[in-house]
């Protein structure tokens, strides 16, 4: 690498730096921890970057910046030998419902149409790993008209890898893909803050064992900041280096827009291991409760009034973080409770795994049962 | 009696909405109706948290764009089914901004809010700080001419200017490609310290390059931001020099000007171009 203003001075040359690998399952593939999320990215320059400093696999979708993201990257690589790097892009089914279930305009023809004008705006051949974008619902995992669809570009070389991606309900499809033969890739939500840690290492520790290669994206749960006011950063590479503390995870996916965003990911590419300043700043973060409920539902059935607590704190968030008190009112009323519902109990028993103080949240908002709903709506 | 009792309940709205929310106050949405479909509003309210459930890894972008909440609602008629997305940003540039982000010069552009376009069953357009996009998967005449209809109504109905914004103007003409601009609030050119710049591309005879116009807050602001940016490229900063050439890595040769509160860049020339940079930030800063 010749030397630059740019990672010059932070970022030993490539030849001087052992980076690590891991092999994508069973497509062979040897990644390194630390791949590229380009999704909002419009640089070329940090693309470059990133290639000429080691990193191979670069993310992208069909419906990042409408296309555009994927136009970029097409244009970057057109100088580059094809087999030099990993593409990875996405396609989304048309028309699930909420719940991730295929609709009536759930079709072939629809993602192949998509996949067509991906490959178009990447001025590629193939792609090398082609995820179905959001799958949260197993109905979508045994849907034949897509699951036959990216069978069949695996089978024309259009693809040369199936996956999906996930990050609702991650631990139930990734179990159950585990137990199908479609799949070589999984990318999944994955962070220290995950809401079914266990179930979820559970669920990827037996896709892997099954062959299939684990990505993990939203490595820093979802933002870079423990506030809203975005006063307390989270450390970026001890959140990364979690991820990577799991075996079964091969790569990551980090987005970067920025150069410095890249040389703190270089160093985690070639050393994985933690400082002292990064466990310390985990143990800080990880029990930092954050504002809302993860949907863990350990508080099930430790209520002695047997309250729905999962529900009453996702009414808390209608209120607090959507500004939305209608909407929480309408749950409440779903949920029939009363405006006091913890008037008989002098203490709370009800275990969170946040901290949080439940009692204190469920009187917040459950005195918006005694106004009338005409105010609010 | 009527609007007395309007009022009141606004005066309520306000109240609760002050006493029990952290966040921006709830934007009111009376979704227009299209003669024979349906309205439903199943979705929740999509604010900062959630967004990731709504439209995946697309969220970041958003975010980056000071995305604020979103609103959705269903039109149905049978197994017709046209979906309104209204994303509200912190401000008409941020809003600019992602529709820029995901705009394409081969649109069919109409004249909606301040720019839109239709393309492919969707019609997305931006208005004020709202970013609006409507889609429907149906083939058939009367469902696209319904959402073209939704389109109009919803950009009647949310407040504030039709205007792109104003810093557009300060950028030259000659060799232009318009419909291509578009607004980075973060890491211009992948520098954390450079914020806030509109970037067009331009196509001048061989030259293929891109002008960037970042606008401070002041000229100090102005000068440390040049001085910030100088010095990681190890150029040295002289006093009364307001034009520099840099050699900026992997982003290749940057030229440089500033006055008062506005810094230009120009990024994609050979270094033996000057000349043409030079034209750009006289016609830019004059």
């Amino acid at each position: 690498m010749a030397a630059s203003p740019v990672l010059g001075s932070v970022v030993s040359p490539l030849q001087e730096r052992s980076i690590i690998y891991r092999t994508l399952g069973k497509t062979g593939l040897k990644v390194p921890v630390v791949s590229f999320g380009v999704m909002r990215s419009d640089n070329p320059g940090l693309c470059k970057a990133a290639y000429e400093n080691g990193i191979t696999l670069f993310d992208t979708a069909n419906g990042y910046q409408n296309g555009n993201n994927e136009i970029m990257l097409g244009n970057f690589f057109k100088d580059y030998p094809r087999d030099s790097f990993i593409l990875a892009t996405k396609v989304k089914p048309a028309g699930t419902s909420r719940e991730g279930k295929p609709g009536n305009e759930t079709t072939a023809e629809d993602f192949l149409s998509k996949f067509n004008t991906s490959l178009s705006r990447l001025k590629m051949d193939y792609v090398d790993i082609l995820y179905v974008h959001d799958i949260s619902n197993t109905d979508m995992l045994e849907f034949k008209p897509i699951i036959n669809a990216v069978k069949k570009l695996k089978k024309d070389g259009k693809v040369r890898y199936i996956g999906f991606s996930t990050h609702r309900n991650e631990h139930v499809v990734i179990d159950a893909a585990a137990s199908q033969k479609t799949w070589d890739v999984i990318l999944t939500s994955y962070n220290f803050r995950h809401g079914s840690l266990n179930e979820l290492n559970e669920a990827i520790g037996k896709a892997a064992a099954a062959g299939i290669g684990i990505v993990a994206m939203k490595t820093l749960a979802g933002g870079g900041f423990l506030d809203k006011e975005k006063t307390r950063p989270i450390n970026t590479t001890a959140a990364l280096k979690w991820v990577l503390s799991n075996p079964d995870v091969c790569t990551t996916i980090p987005g970067m827009t920025a150069f410095d965003h890249l040389e703190l990911n270089l160093k985690v590419m070639a050393d994985i291991n933690f400082t002292e300043q990064e466990k310390n700043d985990l143990i800080a973060i990880s029990s930092d409760p954050g504002l809302y409920c993860i949907g863990c539902n350990n508080c099930v059935d430790s209520c002695p009034m047997n309250l729905p607590v999962p529900d009453l704190m996702r009414a808390y968030m209608y209120t607090y973080g959507y500004a939305n008190p209608a909407m929480a009112k309408s749950l409440l009323a779903e949920l029939q409770v009363s405006s006091d519902p913890c008037r008989n109990c002098d203490t709370c028993s009800v275990t969170c795994s946040r901290n949080f103080n439940i009692k204190e949240k469920i009187a917040d908002v459950t005195r918006l049962v005694n106004i009338p709903a005409e105010f609010l709506a | 009696m009527q609007i007395l009792h309007i009022m009141r309940k606004r005066i309520v709205i306000a109240f609760i909405i002050i006493s029990m929310s952290a966040s921006l106050p709830a934007l009111d949405i009376n979704f227009p109706e299209i003669k024979g479909f349906k309205i439903h509003t199943d979705y929740p309210v999509y604010v900062p948290d959630n967004l990731w459930d709504f439209i995946n890894g697309a969220a970041d972008g958003y975010l980056a764009l000071g995305f604020v909440d979103l609103h959705v609602a269903e039109y149905k008629k049978g197994k017709e089914v046209i979906k309104l997305e209204i994303y509200r940003h912190s401000d008409p540039v941020m809003a600019f901004g992602i529709y820029a982000s995901e705009r394409s010069p081969s649109f069919r552009f109409m004249d909606l809010g301040a720019q839109g376009y239709m393309a492919d069953g969707a019609i997305n357009f931006f208005k004020a700080n709202y970013y609006v996009k409507i889609r429907t998967y149906s083939k058939k005449v009367k469902t696209n001419q319904a959402a073209e209809s939704l389109a109009v109504k919803v950009a009647s109905m949310l407040e504030g200017e039709s205007e792109l914004p104003s810093v557009l103007s300060l950028f030259p003409e000659e060799g232009r490609k318009h419909n291509e601009e578009t607004f980075i609030n973060e890491s211009v050119l992948g520098h954390n310290f450079l914020n806030k710049a509109f970037k067009v591309p331009y196509e001048v005879g061989p030259d293929v390059f891109f002008v960037y116009i970042l606008q401070t807050a002041s000229p100090k602001e102005s000068r440390k931001t040049v001085e910030t940016y100088l010095a990681s490229a190890e150029v040295a900063t002289v006093d009364n020099k307001d034009k520099y050439m840099l050699n900026d890595g992997y982003n290749g040769t940057v030229f440089l000007a500033w006055k008062q509160n506005k810094i230009v860049l120009i990024q994609g020339l050979d270094k033996d171009k000057s000349g043409l940079a030079e034209k750009y930030f006289s016609l830019i800063l004059k």
